[in-house]
């Protein structure tokens, strides 16, 4: 197995636990006053993992200087609205976002990054979990309204993998359909 | 009835991705395109073009013209001229996926529609990063 298989999976397996503890265990559950298959639940499992995004392109930010700084931080920023437009979508169901967790409470369970390429490279595995997530909320969200604010931030999301790919020396498209097929 | 109006949404799309696909195989004749990139992004088109057809098979369609735009004859004077047009096209098909990828009735569709969304959407910053831009821009 080549090296930087073991060390993408290595990044990969840490990112996916702390994906999980953010989107299950370690936040509030999301709120308890919009009706049952509102979407909210959902809505809440997304901000967290926008805010897990948040805190994780802070630490990669670390590690870049130039140009990939400049886009990693634009992305980070772009992450932030996202979250707020969550926020808001999760309020106008009656519900209370999640409060969250601190940004160093989750940059304590990122993988250690020695370098730009690390960087890069946890960041666009974290941009195709975030994106498996929005192409699967776009199958479960019960309305139109809501399928069409989680397509916007998803079609972000396509934009922010392309742009990692780009820095890391690789095609911005990584094939014609970035998940599964028709 | 939502049946139709699904048909309606593919065959919208197909006809963006047939453009699409137009574009990048004269901008290859050209020569108004990277190579290397102009194939690669001609080759996603063709996909999205072949998994549109099969989806529409056997249902009731009503395919809409396909007419070549006048303004594609100007951007195939430069690369730069090109890039810009592509960038423009691809901008739009992104935009109505978006709006397809939500609206479709068969959920099973959505995920797949949005799957070539995100692939369009890495198309505009291919180009943009063939112009020499920031290939992200907010």
């Amino acid at each position: 197995m080549a090296p930087s298989l073991t060390r993408r999976e290595a990044l990969g397996g840490a990112l996916a636990a702390t994906l999980l503890a953010s989107c299950g265990g370690g936040d509030p559950p999301p709120s308890t006053g919009p009706a049952p298959g509102s979407g909210a639940a959902l809505l809440g499992s997304l901000l967290a993992l926008e805010r897990a995004a948040v805190a994780a392109y802070g630490t990669c930010a670390e590690q870049l200087d130039g140009r990939a700084l400049e886009e990693v931080r634009a992305i980070r920023a772009q992450e932030r609205g996202h979250a707020r437009r969550l926020e808001e979508l999760i309020r106008e169901l009656g519900g209370d976002p999640p409060a969250g967790r601190s940004e160093d409470d989750y940059a304590r369970e990122f993988p250690r990054l020695g370098s730009a390429a690390d960087a890069l490279r946890f960041g666009e595995d974290l941009k195709e979990r975030e994106l498996r997530a929005y192409l699967e909320a776009l199958t479960e969200l019960p309305s139109v309204e809501l399928r069409t604010q989680a397509s916007r931030i998803c079609a972000d999301e396509g934009n922010h993998l392309g742009a990692i790919r780009v820095l890391r020396g690789l095609p911005a498209a990584q094939g014609p359909f970035v998940t599964g097929a028709l | 009835m939502a049946e139709r109006s699904d048909v309606e949404l593919l065959e919208d799309l197909l006809a963006r991705e047939q453009r699409l696909l137009s574009a990048y195989e004269a901008a290859l004749r050209r020569e108004a395109i990277d190579p290397a990139l102009g194939e690669l992004l001609r080759d996603h088109e063709r996909e999205h073009v072949r998994a549109l057809e099969q989806t529409l098979a056997g249902r009731d369609r009503n395919p809409r013209a396909r007419v070549a735009p006048p303004e594609l004859n100007a951007a195939l004077r430069s690369r730069e001229a090109f890039g810009r047009y592509a960038i423009g096209l691809e901008e739009d098909a992104v935009a109505a996926y978006t709006e397809a990828a939500a609206a479709i009735g068969r959920p099973a569709l959505r995920q797949p529609l949005g799957s070539i969304m995100c692939c369009g959407a890495a198309h505009v910053v291919a180009l943009r990063n063939s112009l020499g831009e920031r290939p992200f821009v907010p």
